[in-house]
């Protein structure tokens, strides 16, 4: 394990350094730079989006998944804990960087301990000619503080905005070692989720986010998680109110599922790009 | 040519982790080579009283100076006859080891402590009992077939 960590942490500091800065700061013609009003943000509610990071600038989320199910309780129980926010909550912070044009890495941590690097590089634009925005995803996330139990996925974030007002999401992904058990005394140890999304301009800066990860081969204990996020875009600022029925934001965490379909969860997420 | 390095630096960061997997002998506790083979059941949870203190099957469960515990005899070479596919003779209707279903498998639910077993939980004398790990591993052999492997 120390050894995978060890080359783990190698192979992520060749990829931060491959790309060396050769000019310190982004071109302030740079397209990147513009705010992208079908698709506002780096993430839907825990997926992925195709949104590029412009080069050698970077961007902050907290998320906030409050543990305490909705339907949890009385109504006056849940107003007087209101809707959650009084219990306890898993929370994630992330960060993430442009280390060239199309290419983004960061890093993601959980209150759980888990710990997520994720690298996503865009292999197609959409354009006149292609319909979709193709990028490689590639995470791997790792248990107490990154010492247990790491699940590398590999994957592709399939992207089509329409015009200003809509944009469209289906992810595929695998992820190796999803089953906390050895792989000698279970069926599967690998999970192959696909993820499908949706983002819709419902106001010029408010937004309606719809994903669902459905596992659809191998290890697939609980339910798909699923989530919708109400949000509000300011300047580089995103609030993003969210109802999930897990609290999984990293795609080891969405691989393992939500615990059942039944039990929803208040949550907020907080983005701002540095640019 | 950047973009490449790039590429193949993306890959190699899942490539290196690829094949993850936890050790089985994170989960066996005081017997780490148990692994989800006949032998290794034999070996090790059979034939010896682990580092636990839970005590060997064979201890009870020979013919050599003593009627066998049950009518079961435990001893190498004999257990996987007298388990696999054979009547109980402490509960009637049940059978030792089922392949393919540890559930129903009498073996599991007497060394879980089931509800409806005749008779104590195994190994007797209020344990230590098989840790969840290891029943973890015999559940495994069954329901692969209960092999004789």
């Amino acid at each position: 394990m120390i050894l995978r960590l060890r080359r783990a942490c190698a192979v992520l500091v060749l990829i931060l350094t491959a790309a060396a800065p050769s000019a310190a700061q982004a071109p302030l013609d740079d397209p990147d730079l513009d705010v992208n009003l079908a698709q506002p943000d780096f993430t839907l509610v825990a997926l992925p989006t195709t949104l590029r990071v412009p080069r050698h600038k970077s961007a902050f989320r907290v998320t906030h998944r409050f543990t305490r199910p909705l339907g949890d309780g009385s109504f006056g129980d849940l107003a007087g804990d209101l809707f959650g926010l009084d219990s306890g909550a898993q929370i994630g912070m992330e960060y993430r960087y442009g280390i060239m044009r199309g290419t983004q890495v960061g890093i993601h941590r959980t209150s759980d301990r888990t710990i997520e690097f994720f690298s996503q590089h865009e292999l197609k634009a959409q354009s006149s000619s292609f319909p979709f925005t193709i990028d490689a995803l590639a995470t791997v996330d790792g248990t107490n503080n990154f010492r247990d139990s790491y699940s590398p996925g590999l994957g592709a974030v399939i992207s089509r905005t329409i015009g200003e007002h809509a944009a469209f999401y289906v992810q595929p992904v695998w992820v190796n070692n999803t089953n906390r058990l050895p792989s000698e005394v279970v069926d599967d140890n690998d999970t192959v989720l696909i993820g499908i999304g949706t983002r819709l301009r419902i106001r010029p800066t408010v937004y309606l986010a719809i994903e669902g990860a459905p596992r659809v081969a191998g290890y697939d204990p609980g339910s798909a998680q699923i989530g919708v996020g109400l949000e509000k875009r300011s300047g580089g600022h995103t609030f993003q109110l969210t109802f999930t029925n897990g609290f999984g934001t990293t795609i080891g965490q969405l691989a393992r599922g939500a615990r059942n379909r039944a039990d929803w969860h208040f949550g907020f997420s907080i983005s701002r790009k540095f640019y | 040519m950047k973009r490449i390095c790039l590429c193949a630096a993306w890959a190699l960061m899942v490539l290196t982790n690829a094949g993850c997997d936890e050790k089985l002998s994170t989960i066996t506790g005081p017997t780490p080579e148990l692994t989800p083979t006949f032998s290794s059941i034999q070996r090790t949870i059979f034939n010896v009283t682990d580092s636990s203190g839970r005590l060997a099957c064979v201890q009870c469960h020979t013919d050599q100076g003593r009627t066998p515990s049950g009518g079961l005899v435990m001893l190498e070479g004999r257990a996987y006859d007298a388990l696999v596919g054979r009547a109980s003779t402490g509960k009637p209707g049940a059978t030792r080891v089922i392949p393919g279903d540890p559930d129903n498998s009498y073996l599991v639910r007497k060394l879980e402590g089931a509800s409806d077993i005749a008779g104590q939980r195994m190994p007797r004398g209020n344990g230590p009992f098989l840790t969840e790990g290891q029943m973890l591993v015999i559940r495994r052999w069954v329901s692969q077939g209960a092999p004789n492997n």
